[in-house]
């Protein structure tokens, strides 16, 4: 009866570990469009966005462990290539939505105690820039596209903080929910 | 915020500021400029070379992937409409310095300004191939 209960606990476990990643995907792919509908891209430099989606990314890389969250990240980019575009464009997703996953993921293992999400969020926004630039730096074989990079810099620390401060108020707020008892390996 | 939060973001503004502030200070190049020509790629191939002139000029560049109208004006080029999904090609603007470039990803076209007189080592924010 004692190892029927724990198995009855392991398998509701991985359950609601299921349903939080899709919730996730789900969210990040309606914050995208929502971020598409805004008009801000036109007034900064090329390429520059709010970065909406990285809320869920960071948020989930709090709760799930590393896999569980590139499973989300993979997830949310597909959804959203699916959605918006051709494959050329999933292409440069992807290498931002990995470069963004890594740095933050490492950040995160490494800096937890010196570290806030507001500077884990702005390097993941920043990275997420690089990863696209050097794809399209590759893509087109021109190393000119960097000059675009430092304006994304700076972009990038301003919508990383606003990201960032999302993610704190999220965090607590989602900690209260029944679906995330038991998952809050961090402090 | 922590400590190690403002040590990041502040690293992070000053190299973005490294490469920005010399880029706002040099306006030099903006005036001595016959010689540039706008060179258009498509999928990596040369489509067409345009030469900068102050005159306007528009024309469109039709491909299998999709229709991009680009504009020549003031020793500059600017791209003024796309069919593309993204539409981050138009956030380009008007570029007119050596270097500059317009890509439009799901169109693989690129658009890049090159002096035809000045040769190589020109441009100080450039990166070397």
């Amino acid at each position: 009866m004692e190892s029927m209960a724990s198995l009855n606990e392991a398998s509701n476990r991985a359950l609601r570990k299921t349903v939080i990643i899709a919730i996730f995907a789900a969210v990040s792919v309606v914050l995208s469009i929502v971020e598409s509908i805004i008009p801000i891209a036109a007034a900064g430099p090329p390429g520059a966005k709010l970065g909406l989606a990285n809320i869920m990314v960071l948020t989930c890389l709090y709760f799930l462990p590393a896999r569980d969250t590139l499973v989300m990240v993979l997830l949310k980019t597909l959804l959203t290539a699916f959605i918006f575009g051709t494959f050329s464009s999933f292409l440069f997703s992807i290498m931002g939505a990995l470069f963004s996953f890594v740095a933050m993921w490492f950040l995160l293992l490494v800096g937890r105690n010196k570290l806030s999400m507001i500077s884990i969020s702005v390097i993941g926004g920043i990275m997420h820039n690089l990863g696209q630039v050097c794809a399209a730096a590759f893509y087109f074989s021109a190393s000119q596209i960097f000059y675009y990079f430092p304006p994304l810099m700076l972009t990038g620390v301003a919508t990383g903080i606003a990201v960032g401060i999302a993610v704190r108020y999220l965090i607590p707020a989602l900690t209260k929910l029944s679906l995330f008892e038991g998952f809050l390996q961090r402090s | 915020m922590k400590r190690g939060d403002v040590i990041i973001i502040g690293l992070v503004v000053v190299i973005a500021l490294v490469f920005l502030v010399p880029r706002w200070l040099d306006t030099s190049e903006k005036n001595h400029n016959e010689t540039r020509v706008a060179k258009i790629t498509v999928d990596g191939k040369l489509y067409k070379t345009v030469k900068l002139t102050a005159e306007e000029q528009t024309f469109e560049v039709k491909t299998d992937h999709g229709t991009n109208t680009l504009k020549v004006h003031d020793h500059g080029i600017e791209m003024t409409d796309a069919d593309c999904p993204d539409k981050v090609c138009l956030s380009f603007g008007f570029v007119e310095r050596n270097g500059g470039t317009i890509v439009c990803l799901p169109h693989k076209l690129m658009v890049e300004i090159v002096d035809t007189a000045a040769g190589e080592g020109d441009g100080v924010d450039g990166v070397v191939k």
